[in-house]
């Protein structure tokens, strides 16, 4: 008989893999006409209960739970249901585990067997479930409702999940736990499955609904608040219009002055010297006294002859004219190609009895060697000497760089 | 004084100037101050210090926006308080018709408040592209309070702003961009409108509940 399942099974999922683009289609579409260039692959699908029509007049929808698979599994917040009937799954679960004691009784272990399989599946389904619906609403709750526009919308989406978490409650209360205890007996597979399994999701989502509800509760807060400042400022300006002489009350002259009215004057604020206080001409005139013009440059001031006009023109070309130790730097290169052997820096710099600092000398090297465009740095390989530090291991401490041909 | 380290004191001391310059401490326009006084201790070093100069702390909104208050008010007191509650009652109007604006021309569920962006750049364009936003504008930079002359929206937006930033509504972290936040201050404005609201019993948002229903009949 599994066997037959299983095949069935397999041709339903490649038909769905065949048909992949058409089922995507009808789930962001939400129902497909029949006819077109389809119609063939939309019968199938039909005849294989992946689409049915709710209606005799309606077009072709997908179904319930192929939907719900793809929400779930592309993360599709929009149109997630909440399965709040709890009820229905306790009776199954109750007949069920009435099935399964029976045949135990009558010694049928097949039956038994497969009653059992059954009633496992259902348990864990209806945990799976709960646990799902917990998610779409945690999942609501963090994006605060963000899937509708309006502040509206929000509050009232908010509103309807609150109905549906309150319905979950509910429900899970109608489960007696005494009453489970009961249906198990002393059989241990019952008791394992009715009594410690489904015990503890439901007592943890239980839990989890009542956080649920409390954040619930205080997003709706939120969102009616801020929906408040929005109706506040429209009506002020609503009622400022509608009275144009209104002006508001003088709340401060009461003895018992509020709060938020209590605004001190500010005592420390940008000052200047008031210039057109007579009181302080002596000491003004004093300090205008002191004032030197204090020029830095070594130059006088240069009078021309005539004045000479300023006119705005193209400005020239001008070459920066090159800094003489960088040109001796490529000299100092120029003599390592020529020569054809090695030599350090410093001693160039000794030989030449070049005028610069020996260490200016050596960075400007260091800078004209990492300069160099990447074809002519090929030609060339800098070294440096030195010795490790005698007290810092790890640190290297340079003298001299030897520039080599490569 | 001595169980008090170096940067506390030094802490202490540019709350206390802040608050003495008339600003207002929220988190956003300072948020190491704003902390400070949410700590009781320090809370109460610097009320002890206002206290000997008439002053105390003053907050609005539990807690989320400090400024400076008077702790005895004689009669001087009292006409620096007239005056400064005469100034924020001048400014509501303009003020609301600018929230309001920003909010529709920016399609958000809710007005600014604290720790809200505005780009200019993006609310210039918006405004700019319909004309009923681009009258409100008009109307709201030639408001006193504003003080704007010209007809040209650019100048008019910038001015508003420029001038938002100085009276401590918004506040601009990044010179170099067009981004502004907005501050405490405007919280504080809004629980001056509903202390309003609910003294005199206007009841403005039931008011504007019925106009919109009445729109959408």
């Amino acid at each position: 008989m599994s066997t037959n399942l299983h095949q069935a099974g397999v041709k339903l999922l490649k038909q769905l893999g065949r048909h992949a683009d058409l089922v995507m289609d009808v789930y962001l579409s939400g129902s497909v006409p029949e006819g077109g260039e389809n119609a063939a692959a939309i019968e199938k699908l039909r005849k294989s209960e992946i689409l049915w029509r709710p209606e005799p007049d309606q077009e072709l929808r997908l179904k319930r739970s192929v939907r719900a698979v793809l929400e779930e599994a592309l993360s599709d917040e929009r149109n997630r249901q909440i399965d709040s009937n709890v009820g229905s799954s306790l009776a199954s679960i109750k007949t069920l585990a009435g099935h399964y004691k029976e045949a135990r009784q009558n010694v049928d272990y097949s039956a038994s067997e497969a009653y059992l399989a059954d009633l496992n599946e259902h348990v864990y389904s209806f945990a799976e479930g709960l646990r799902y619906s917990i998610r779409v609403l945690w999942s609501r709750i963090n994006n605060e409702f963000g899937y509708v526009g309006t502040i509206n919308a929000k509050i009232r989406e908010n509103e309807l999940a609150q109905s549906q978490v309150t319905e979950l409650l509910n429900g899970l209360e109608m489960f007696q736990f005494s009453e489970l205890g009961e249906i198990a007996g002393d059989i241990r597979e019952l008791r394992k499955l009715l009594v410690t399994s489904l015990q503890e999701t439901l007592s943890d989502c239980t839990q989890e609904l009542s956080v649920v509800q409390g954040r619930l509760l205080e997003l709706l807060g939120r969102f009616r608040q801020i929906r408040g400042r929005t109706r506040l400022l429209k009506g002020w300006l609503l009622y400022t219009d509608l009275h144009p002489d209104y002006t508001p009350v003088d709340h401060v002259s009461h003895k018992q002055l509020p709060t938020l009215f209590n605004r001190a004057e500010a005592i420390l604020a940008p000052a200047a010297v008031d210039v057109h206080n007579t009181g302080y001409e002596p000491e003004l005139l004093d300090i205008v006294s002191r004032i030197k013009a204090i020029a830095r440059t070594n130059h006088d001031p240069h009078l021309r002859d005539h004045d000479v006009s300023v006119s705005l023109s193209q400005a020239e070309d001008f070459d920066i004219p090159d800094n003489p130790l960088k040109l001796a730097v490529d000299e100092y290169f120029c003599s390592v190609i020529d020569s054809g052997r090695s030599q350090s820096a410093l001693e160039y710099l000794d030989e030449q009895e070049l005028p610069w600092e020996r260490e200016s000398w050596l960075y400007q090297v260091i800078c004209g060697y990492e300069g160099l465009p990447e074809e002519h740095r090929h030609y060339f390989e800098l070294e440096p000497i030195g010795e490790p530090d005698p007290v810092y291991t790890g640190n290297f401490i340079i003298r001299d760089v030897e520039l080599w041909l490569a | 004084m001595s169980e008090m380290t170096e940067t506390a004191i030094v802490g202490t001391g540019a709350i206390i100037e802040r608050l003495l310059k008339g600003e207002f401490i929220c988190r956003t326009t300072d948020e190491e101050a704003w902390r400070s006084l949410k700590n009781s201790a320090t809370k109460e070093r610097v009320e002890t210090y206002l206290n000997q100069i008439n002053r105390t702390i003053g907050s609005a909104g539990e807690g989320e926006v400090f400024f400076c208050g008077y702790l005895q008010l004689g009669d001087e007191e009292r006409k620096v308080v007239s005056s400064q509650f005469r100034d924020i009652c001048n400014a509501l109007i303009p003020l609301v018709e600018w929230l309001v604006l920003v909010q529709e021309s920016s399609g958000q569920d809710a007005p600014l408040s604290e720790g809200a962006a505005v780009r200019l750049t993006e609310l210039q364009t918006r405004i700019e592209d319909t004309p009923a936003f681009r009258e409100q504008l008009a109307k709201i930079s030639h408001y006193r309070l504003f003080g704007s002359t010209s007809s040209n929206v650019d100048n008019q937006i910038k001015l508003v702003f420029k001038r938002l930033v100085e009276l401590g509504y918004l506040t601009r972290p990044n010179t170099e961009k067009q981004i502004f936040i907005a501050t405490g201050k405007l919280d504080y404005l809004y629980e001056v409108i509903r202390f309003i609201d609910e003294t005199e019993g206007l009841s403005l948002e039931a008011q504007a509940e019925t106009a919109t229903q009445r729109d959408l009949v």
